[in-house]
């Protein structure tokens, strides 16, 4: 069954270990300080990596089914309407509100 | 009378309303599935207020977030990565049959996540010694910006609702060792190590964005 796929050793300590590396590598990109706006960008392209391998091999959507991946991937496109129908609010407002 | 048939399960834990234990363990995990849609979402409107405050007040986020101590937070990073390969490696345990590993792996998972809270502690305490408190209770003179609580506010509600998830990964974790202690997990049966894997590596996700928005704003 697709529910039952077996990791191996190499897998998830591969998969651990990536993820050591990425979090060392994404504070050691703070400490050099990038200029704005790419400081955040690369923050969280990498945040954004890490996840996705979490989500792949830890959580298994690799050789999960389909249907729990685009359960998942519905949740973000979900979470990205929030914010974009927010900031096309907020960010566009003649002036902030006073008591914020 | 349901086709019982087939011959993939014949554990105690298997429910008879479902065809076979396949059947269960799918629908147990797309169920957990849905669950993590609506916890993507709970956490995804902090997310939201995040962003539109710091869009509204970005040199107010670079001035607070040196308040926050990015070792103690890259090393709660590597303690939560550390727990979720252990509970990964719970279930690969109990997949293999390899019944004490699965309680070695998630006993170590359960010390993780403690050093985890224990970490937390200390980074909480510390702020209110200094009288940094959340929304009107805010007391500390040190960071020139009117807003300042604004940021810790943010700070003390994303990172208090993610450590209640791990307080209750902590009890689901307590759970989970006790049943395998009973050798209630094998190769047939362990639906619960899997679907308590999966909330806990979406904690583990949670804290991978909460990191760097926190405390690595230059």
């Amino acid at each position: 069954m697709s529910g039952h796929h077996i990791s191996t050793d190499k897998t998830l300590l591969g998969v651990a270990g990536a993820l050591f590396i990425l979090t060392i590598l994404t504070v050691g990109v703070h400490y050099i300080h990038i200029p704005e706006p790419w400081s955040i960008i690369v923050a969280m392209g990498i945040a954004i990596f890490k996840a996705t391998l979490v989500a792949a091999f830890f959580m298994n959507l690799y050789w999960d089914e389909r249907f729990n991946t685009m359960l998942f991937i519905a949740s973000i496109a979900f979470f990205g309407l929030l914010v974009g129908l927010t900031l096309l609010d907020t960010l566009f407002r003649p002036e902030v509100m006073p008591a914020f | 009378m349901a086709n019982h048939s087939s011959s993939a399960s014949h554990s105690r834990f298997m429910q008879h309303h479902f065809v076979d234990a396949d059947q269960q363990f799918d629908a147990a995990k797309m169920g957990m599935w849905i669950f993590l849609v609506t916890e993507i979402l709970f956490f995804g409107g902090l997310f939201a207020a995040y962003i539109v405050y710091r869009l509204w007040y970005p040199e107010l986020f670079t001035l607070a977030s040196e308040e926050l101590n990015t070792l103690w937070g890259a090393v709660n990073t590597v303690v939560l990565i550390g727990s979720s390969l252990t509970v990964a490696m719970a279930i690969k345990s109990a997949q293999l049959n390899q019944k004490k590993n699965i309680a070695i792996n998630l006993g170590i998972t359960l010390a993780l996540a403690a050093v985890f809270m224990v970490i937390k502690y200390f980074e909480w305490t510390h702020k209110f010694h200094l009288g940094i408190f959340p929304g009107k209770f805010y007391a500390f003179e040190g960071i020139d910006h009117p807003k300042a609580n604004v940021f810790f506010s943010l700070y003390y509600l994303m990172t208090g609702l993610h450590g209640i998830h791990v307080v209750i990964g902590i009890g689901l974790m307590v759970w989970l060792l006790w049943r395998s202690m009973k050798g209630h997990f094998n190769s047939e049966y362990y639906t619960p190590v899997e679907i308590t894997g999966l909330y806990w590596h979406l904690v583990d996700i949670i804290w991978i964005f909460l990191f760097p928005l926190f405390y690595l704003i230059d």
